[in-house]
Parts: structure tokens; C-alpha cells; sequence
């Protein structure tokens, strides 16, 4: 048996409802905005983590400009080439190739390498730090391993493992977000490849300042270069610089560098840090 | 008694040095002189390696309209001119000075004094300017800029800042006592520059009544005032002496000179004097040794470019539970990693202090007791700074007067959960400066 009492609650409520129902209505017809039915199907093949490596703010704002003007040579390098194609095949335009790039850290001074001026007990923050001193290691080009850049991070390819930032290289997705979070410059940003050859080295001290800070800092002694058949290694301000475009990966630079931790670095695509010591 | 209104602490004083005369420093076989010793842009080096130089010779020519000239400290030769660390924790240019032990003045420099009266407005500020006289309380501002405000601004207020609010430091307070006829005058100089309106005053806490009386009996026939402040801590900060004399408030994003004050430290009205009437251009300091680690705590009186490492050999070496040694005070000061760092023209002190429980001192959470709101001078909230830094929100941070605070310490003092909330603004600071120049870039 239903109560009397119920008829006034369900017809006062149930008429609101009816009345906000209409005005809702009313306004999604009034206000409709007519919305390119592709943008939605090329946002949801994006990412979607907003990172801003395209040069847009987030990923919808790529959708909507890529939609509009169709410009293959537009490119999202967190998606990479598999990316490029299902756009491609949306669009039905071919989309340019990007080239995979990757956050590389140019610093071996981690807790065996590098040599500490003080200990450091403040907020564990690298922008912190250098607001004490240049940091706690003595140099002062070097990752100084407190992890700004970590929280920048959008997709957990950085960790800490013995007073250096390590980047995994599968899934680091060269969003480029990392650089900019760094105090010293000492991140930068790479292509990918099936062997690359750096110079895992930020210092501009003269050889002796380097060395001794760091065993594994370039001290500029010119090996390199010499050995080097394509002229692809430069010295600029007491540090090599291998140019990626003309090296040829033939890893002659390795065989010769002196410095005791080698400041060259061999790298294959993905991930791997390999070392060759001059036997 | 008067003081600030806003704010403040009081901390354990431990002026051990207070009563120990100066003592006079021998200049050491080798000076590092840094080439940016003040604010603004460093001054450009005049010498090369192996140049002669004579003490008190220019050696840094400033650089723009806010710099300052560097002399040479001693007479020797240049040994290098190079990068090498500064006590502010970053690496500077600096002339390397192989003393060669003479310590001989430049033709015309250090004179008998002469009669500054006869001088003109346009020559003092000259002379200020040619001996690179800077604010040597610890920001280093370019006197001459500071003499010079523009002609709309009309000062009426000259104040010169003998609070010395920083424990252990004792610098100025034995300036005023030693040296007070070379104070007076020195503030007679300054104020003459803003003619008869400018009424003039000294502020020194009340912890050093042997200055004041020894001041006051000198200043009161000359029309000058020396007021007694309360013994509280940031009463140096320039906006605090002025609000404590004056009774004005100088306003987010206004200078002293807005409300007619300008305010100079003791150290730099001696070094006024002696550049206005002796020609003597700046290049030594009284520096206080202190802390519970150092063999013979002293006042010194050190040239430019001294080595912390020879001054602390002088000094009896520290003992062997010196863990942290400070430049400046302990409230303001920086620890620092190393002690090749020169005394430059802002080094008011060097602290060596045993700090063993640092590291059970760790961060913790707030408890929103609201203490380093009660003692903020500025009047923030350094709790919610601190937050909004670790959140890196740096555009709500600014709105929350991110850019008021003068990085005095008092709320990290108090806090009791050991948050560094200076530490906290300063990285915050840091950040909003990065991304500005990224901006701009």
C-alpha cells in the first residue's frame, strides 16, 4: 500500500527534474557545437599525456591543428613511427617519418667516479642544492643526483641509481620534458640509434680541473679527434663533442681515450650502456 | 623602546667576540680577488698575468650602472686571472695576487685627511664611486647608485645601520667603538648630500650600550640621533630599521627612497669617510671570527681577497668537531664547501660551528601552528610558501608575496618541525627566475 504521503514528494521532484531536463535540452540544441568527428578519432590514437614535445600544449590542440591542416610533416615523437602510420592511414595522407630522439644524460660522475666537496643535507632537489653551492659534487657541469627532472617525467623512464639520473632508453619517449628541469644542462637530447657513440662528459674545465674532480671526465687531451676518419669529433672549450651526423660508429674513439673511466660512451638503440676499454 | 612593528625573533646573541679589540690581519702571501663582490654586473678585469700592481691600484673597472670598481689589496703581481670558487657558492672571476710583501700604496692614495666641506655634491658621489664602495651589511648595493636616488625622490631620512641583529657577529659593534669619530663623519658626509632637510640617525640595539653612549656623547653636538632599538632579530633588514625609527612602512614593490630613507651600513660610512677625505680606495673589512670551533675567536680586520683557510690559520685553526663553516651570519649567512674563498667586500663574518645533529633534523610535515606566520616581519605566510614551492605552483606562489620575502630566517628558526622554509622560498625563487629567462628567451 502506498502511502499518501509519497504522491506530493514524487510529483514536486519529479516535475524539477522534467523542468532542468528541458532547459538541458534546450541548451545542447541551442549551443551545439559542431565538432569535427575525425578530431575525436585522432585524439584517442594520441597518446594523451599532454607532454608538449609536438610544440602543442596538450594533445587535443595537436588533434584539432593536424585535422585542419593536414600537414604530414606534423609529428608526435612520443608515438613514434607506428603512430605516424595509424594517423596516416586516419587521414589518409602520409604522414613524415619522426625520427626517435632520447634523453641522454652527459655525466658518468656517479658515486665511484666523482669526488664530493661537501655533504649536503638540504632539501633533496637539485635546484635546491645549487641554491647552497654549485652542488655537492666538485664538478660543477655534473648531474648532481638529487633527481629534479624524475618528477618531470611523464612516462617513469628516469631513476637514481648511485648519485646519477639513468634513463631507460625503451621508454623514453624524447618528449624533451626532462632538459628543461635540469640546473646544470647536463641532459640533453639525442637521436636514436643502432650504435651511438658520445661523449658522456658536461665539463668545460681545463684537463686538471676535470680529472681531478671526475675519472670519467673528458680532459680534452685530443685523441680522439686525431683517431677519428670522419672528422665528426670537435674540442670546444676543453670538452669533445662527437657531431651524430658524420660519426659512422666505427669506435675507433674508444680504443684510444685515456681517461681512466672512459668518457666515451658506446650505446645501442635500445638501452645497454656498453663500455670498451683499450686493452 | 623602539622596533620594528611585524615580526621578529630573538635568538641566543653569543657575541663571545664583543669585547676583543680588532686586530690588525697581515696580508697573506697570496689574494684572491673576485671580480663580482657586490650586486649587479661584475666588474671587467684590468690585468694580465704578471702585471704589477700597487695596493689600492684599480684592477676591475665596473661595468655598467649598477657595478662597482675592485683595487688591488696589497702591491705584488698577477698571478691568474680565473674562475675560482666565491663564498656566495658559485665560481667567480678572479685575480690570483702574488703579494710581494711591500705592501705599498699607489701614488696619491691613503693621504692625510683633508677637509671634505669644501667639496662638492658631485665629488663625493665621484670619489665613492672611484673607490668602489659598496653596502657592506651583506647585499653589497653600489653606494654611489644608493647616493645618487633620482631628483623626484626627496630624502629626508639618512639612516645608518649599526643593528647588527645577527648572533656571534660583533664587526660594526667594534667599529662603533673604535672608530666612532670616522662614523660621525662619515654620516655627516652622507648626509650632506640631501642638504638641511636630511635629519640623521644611528640605530643600535640596546645590546651594545657601550657603543651608544660612546656614539651618542660624540653625534648628539653634531645634531645627529642615536636611538637604542630593542634587541630583536631582523632588525638590520633595511625595511625593519626603517619602519623601527621611522615609523614607515615601505611597501611591496617601493624602495627606501620612495618614503625619503636611505639607510647605509656602519662599515660603509668608515669606508665613505676614508674614500672622501683620506683618497683610500676599499680594500679591507673588519670581519668577525667566531662560532664554538675556532681556537681564538677575533675581530679582524682583513684585506680583500684574504683567503678563509689563512684566516682561519690566524685564528688558531678550528677544532676538530668544525663541521660547518658559515660566511656571514648564522641567521643569513652560506655554508660553505670549501675554504679557498676569499673575504670580499660583504664578509661580515666566519662562523665555524659543530652542527652534528643535522642530520636527525629532517624535514617533517606542518602542523599549521602558525608560528613562522607570528614572526615574519614581511607579513607572509612562509608555511604556504613552502607548500606551494613543493607543489612547484610557481604562479600562485607569486601571488603570495613570493618575491616580499628577504630570506631572513626566522620562520625556519622557529618552525618545530624543522621544515626549511627559507630553503624552500629560495628554491622557489630559483625557479620562477628559470622560467622567466626561459620566457624571455
Amino acid at each position: 500500500m502506498i502511502s499518501e504521503a509519497f504522491i506530493p514528494a514524487v510529483a514536486s521532484l519529479g516535475s524539477v527534474a522534467l523542468v532542468l531536463g528541458l532547459i538541458i535540452f534546450y541548451v545542447s540544441k541551442k549551443f551545439h557545437v559542431e565538432e569535427d568527428p575525425t578530431v575525436l578519432i585522432v585524439n584517442d590514437i594520441l597518446p594523451g599525456v599532454n607532454c608538449g614535445a609536438c610544440g602543442y600544449p596538450s594533445c587535443g590542440q595537436f588533434a584539432e591543428v593536424l585535422v585542419e591542416t593536414r600537414d604530414s610533416s606534423m609529428s608526435c615523437p612520443v608515438g613514434g613511427p607506428d603512430l605516424a602510420e595509424k594517423l596516416g592511414s586516419t587521414l589518409g595522407i602520409t604522414m613524415a617519418e619522426p625520427k626517435p630522439i632520447t634523453a641522454v644524460l652527459l655525466c658518468q660522475g656517479n658515486n665511484d667516479n666523482a669526488r664530493e666537496t661537501a655533504q649536503y643535507f638540504g632539501i633533496q632537489d637539485c635546484w635546491a642544492a645549487t641554491q647552497t653551492y654549485v652542488g655537492p659534487k666538485q664538478c660543477k657541469y655534473s648531474c648532481i643526483g638529487l633527481g629534479s627532472c624524475i618528477a618531470f617525467c611523464d612516462f617513469g623512464a628516469m631513476r637514481l641509481e648511485n648519485g646519477l639520473v639513468v634513463i631507460d632508453k625503451e621508454l623514453c619517449t624524447g618528449c624533451g620534458a626532462c632538459v628543461p628541469a635540469c640546473p646544470t644542462g647536463v641532459l640533453v637530447m639525442q637521436e636514436k640509434k643502432a650504435e651511438r657513440y658520445f661523449i658522456a662528459c658536461n665539463s668545460h674545465d681545463k684537463g686538471a680541473a676535470t680529472k681531478k674532480a671526475c675519472d670519467a671526465g673528458c680532459i680534452a687531451c685530443q685523441k680522439c679527434v686525431k683517431v677519428c676518419d670522419d672528422d665528426a669529433i670537435v674540442i670546444d672549450n676543453f670538452l669533445a663533442r662527437i657531431d651524430q651526423e658524420k660519426c659512422t660508429a666505427c669506435g675507433k674513439c674508444i680504443e684510444v681515450c685515456p681517461t681512466k673511466v672512459n668518457c666515451i660512451l658506446l650505446e645501442r638503440d635500445l638501452g645497454e650502456v656498453k663500455q670498451k676499454k683499450a686493452s | 623602546m623602539k622596533t620594528f612593528k611585524t615580526g621578529g625573533i630573538h635568538p641566543p646573541e653569543s657575541k663571545f667576540t664583543e669585547n676583543l679589540p680588532i686586530e690588525n690581519m697581515p696580508v697573506p702571501a697570496e689574494l684572491a680577488i673576485p671580480m663580482n663582490q657586490h650586486l649587479g654586473k661584475p666588474a671587467k678585469s684590468l690585468v694580465k698575468v704578471g702585471s704589477e700592481v700597487k695596493k689600492g691600484e684599480l684592477i676591475g673597472a665596473a661595468d655598467g650602472f649598477i657595478s662597482a670598481n675592485v683595487h688591488a689589496s696589497t702591491s705584488g703581481k698577477v698571478k691568474g686571472v680565473k674562475p675560482l670558487p666565491h663564498p656566495s657558492g658559485q665560481y667567480a672571476m678572479t685575480v690570483l695576487l702574488t703579494a710581494d710583501g711591500k705592501d705599498e700604496w699607489a701614488e696619491g692614495l691613503n693621504t692625510e685627511p683633508v677637509n671634505w666641506r669644501g667639496l662638492s655634491k658631485e665629488e663625493v658621489i665621484g670619489r665613492v664611486k672611484n673607490a668602489g664602495i659598496v653596502g657592506m651589511g651583506g647585499a653589497g648595493f653600489p653606494t654611489n647608485v644608493k647616493l645618487s636616488p633620482p631628483p623626484d625622490k626627496k630624502i629626508d631620512t639618512v639612516i645608518l645601520n649599526g643593528a647588527e641583529c645577527e648572533p656571534f657577529l660583533t664587526a660594526d659593534h667594534r667599529l662603533m667603538l673604535e672608530s666612532s669619530d670616522e662614523v660621525i663623519e662619515g654620516l655627516e658626509i652622507i648626509a650632506s648630500l640631501f642638504g638641511e632637510r636630511a635629519k640623521a640617525y644611528i640605530g643600535v640595539e640596546s645590546n651594545k650600550q657601550d657603543a651608544i653612549d660612546a656614539l651618542s656623547r660624540k653625534a648628539s653636538p653634531k645634531g645627529i640621533e642615536v636611538i637604542s632599538l630593542k634587541t630583536k632579530y631582523p632588525q638590520g633588514a633595511e625595511k625593519q630599521l626603517i619602519n623601527a625609527i621611522t615609523g614607515r612602512t615601505i611597501e611591496e614593490g617601493e624602495l627606501p627612497f620612495d618614503k625619503g630613507c636611505l639607510v647605509q651600513n656602519i662599515g660603509t660610512a668608515v669606508a665613505v669617510y676614508e674614500a672622501v677625505c683620506k683618497n683610500k680606495p676599499l680594500v679591507d673589512r673588519i670581519v668577525t671570527v667566531s662560532g664554538l670551533e675556532i681556537g681564538k675567536p677575533k675581530n679582524i680586520r682583513a684585506v680583500i681577497g684574504t683567503r678563509f683557510s689563512d684566516i682561519s690559520a690566524f685564528c688558531g685553526e678550528p677544532k676538530t668537531g668544525t663541521n660547518q663553516v658559515i660566511s656571514g651570519g648564522p641567521m643569513m649567512g652560506k655554508a660553505l664547501f670549501t675554504l679557498d674563498v676569499p673575504v670580499t667586500k660583504t664578509t661580515s663574518g666566519i662562523l665555524f660551528i659543530n652542527n652534528s645533529g643535522i642530520e636527525n633534523a629532517r624535514e617533517r610535515t606542518c602542523i599549521r601552528c602558525g608560528k613562522c606566520v607570528e614572526v615574519c616581519p614581511q607579513g607572509l605566510a612562509p608555511w604556504l610558501l613552502a607548500n606551494v614551492a613543493q607543489l612547484r605552483d610557481f604562479d600562485e606562489i607569486q601571488l603570495l608575496g613570493l618575491a616580499n620575502c628577504t630570506e631572513c630566517g626566522s620562520c625556519t628558526y622557529v618552525c618545530p618541525s624543522k621544515r626549511e622554509l627559507v630553503h624552500w622560498i629560495k628554491y622557489a625563487k630559483a625557479l620562477v627566475n628559470n622560467r622567466q629567462q626561459r620566457k624571455s628567451a
